[in-house]
């Protein structure tokens, strides 16, 4: 089944400061393994098909580097 | 960069200087939602900053026209601005707690006594933290600091007994309204009904300073138990006072020092006159001949 929602995390511009990991009700994001240029883990949006829309974590995120879209076709 | 970003920030800025875990950025974020509600583009506001955290991340962001001031005064330069340009050019200040309610308070009281159509966004980090971790006039009572080693036993403007936002009623602004910078769409609407009060307004985020105010004050690293710190002294939903005596993380920090919590805590938009409109109708009827002497032809 195709996603209802899209998570665009911006690699380089996350501060792996993990609040979006911790407010989601949905345990969509794991904890990242990789470093940006600026030494940070941005967490990775692991399971994107059990994002309910909340836009909590966007609302938590500091940067400007994390949304949530309704996929194409999910009007 | 995200759809916010995209839209009204320059791409150079971002990331923005702020620690990883400080609030500050959801506070920018609130700001720009609210202006994007109200359907306002680059061309319809121009953006202040002051000095010290707030001012840093936001500085030069705006894809718009941008001014800083020192530290201090950039309300005093918003209050030669409100006077030049016409009312439909909105004109927002992001400044910090030491900014507005420490070095500046003279000119902002001044900016509230007159009314000024400015909307001034106070992104409070409880302390002077871009310089290291000294208090400031908001620091709750008994917090650790580089300057009070052995807990802060000064009055400040956050309670027990006063609150900033009773002396700005006080001097006349017309719109006042306290958030976490965790908080909902109803901080984005605080920030909407700032930006149309036709007046002067204020709205006062608290944030954590993850860096100093939780590592030292709090004495706590984790960024999870210093947000629930917040909440607890903060309150629990608008207009709330702030907690009791307290089981927050923060052994050296009590939590129940606030008069008033979050909401919108004063609203009177249009009640008192906005002393630049009287300015620039003084001007125009001085340019017609009316007043005598300044009859030169310069309109605003
Ligand atoms: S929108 Fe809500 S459910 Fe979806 S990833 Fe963000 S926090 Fe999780
Ligand atoms: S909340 Fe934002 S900055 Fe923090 S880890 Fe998530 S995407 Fe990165
Ligand atoms: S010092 Fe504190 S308030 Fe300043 S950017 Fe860092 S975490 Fe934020």
């Amino acid at each position: 089944m195709a996603h209802d929602f899209e998570i665009s995390l911006d690699f380089e511009a996350c501060k792996g400061c993990g609040y979006c990991l911790e407010v989601c009700p949905g345990n969509v994001f794991d904890p990242g393994g990789v470093h940006n240029g600026k030494g940070y883990r941005p967490p990775v949006a692991a399971r994107p098909g059990d994002c309910l829309g909340c836009q909590g974590c966007f609302m938590a995120c500091p940067d400007f580097c994390l949304e949530v879209l309704r996929a194409p076709g999910k009007g | 960069m995200d759809r916010l970003s995209r839209k009204f920030l320059r791409a150079r800025k971002i990331p923005g200087t702020a620690c990883s875990g400080c609030g500050l950025g959801q506070v920018h974020k609130r700001i720009l939602l609210a202006i994007e509600g109200l359907g306002l583009g680059k061309d319809d506001l121009v953006w202040g900053t002051g000095i010290g955290c707030a001012g840093r991340q936001t500085f030069n962001t705006w894809l718009g026209d941008n001014f800083a001031g020192t530290h201090g005064r950039v309300y005093a330069l918003a209050a030669g601005l409100r006077m030049a340009l016409p009312r439909e050019r909105r004109i927002v200040l992001t400044v910090g707690d030491g900014d507005a309610f420490g070095i500046g308070l003279k000119h902002l009281l001044n900016c509230a006594r007159r009314n000024l159509d400015l909307t001034v966004i106070v992104a409070d980090n409880l302390g002077f933290q871009s310089t290291g971790g000294q208090y400031g006039p908001t620091t709750p009572p008994g917090a650790v600091t580089d300057s009070s080693p052995y807990g802060l036993d000064e009055a400040g403007w956050l309670g027990p007994d006063l609150d900033i936002l009773e002396i700005l009623r006080a001097a006349g602004a017309t719109f006042l309204a306290r958030h976490l910078s965790l908080d909902g769409q109803g901080s984005v609407e605080s920030v909407k009904a700032a930006i149309l009060n036709p007046g002067f307004s204020l709205v006062h985020f608290i944030y954590p300073c993850v860096t100093h105010f939780g590592a030292v004050s709090l004495a706590e690293r984790d960024k999870g138990r210093v947000l629930a710190w917040f909440r607890e002294a903060f309150g629990d939903g608008p207009g709330e006072p702030g907690g009791g005596a307290g089981e927050g993380p923060g052994p050296r920090v009590g939590t129940g020092f606030l008069k008033f919590g979050r909401g919108v805590f004063h609203s009177a938009p249009g009640s008192r006159p906005d002393y630049s409109e009287q300015v620039k109708d003084w001007t125009r009827k001085m340019a017609r001949g009316q007043g005598g002497g300044l009859a030169t032809g310069n309109t605003p």
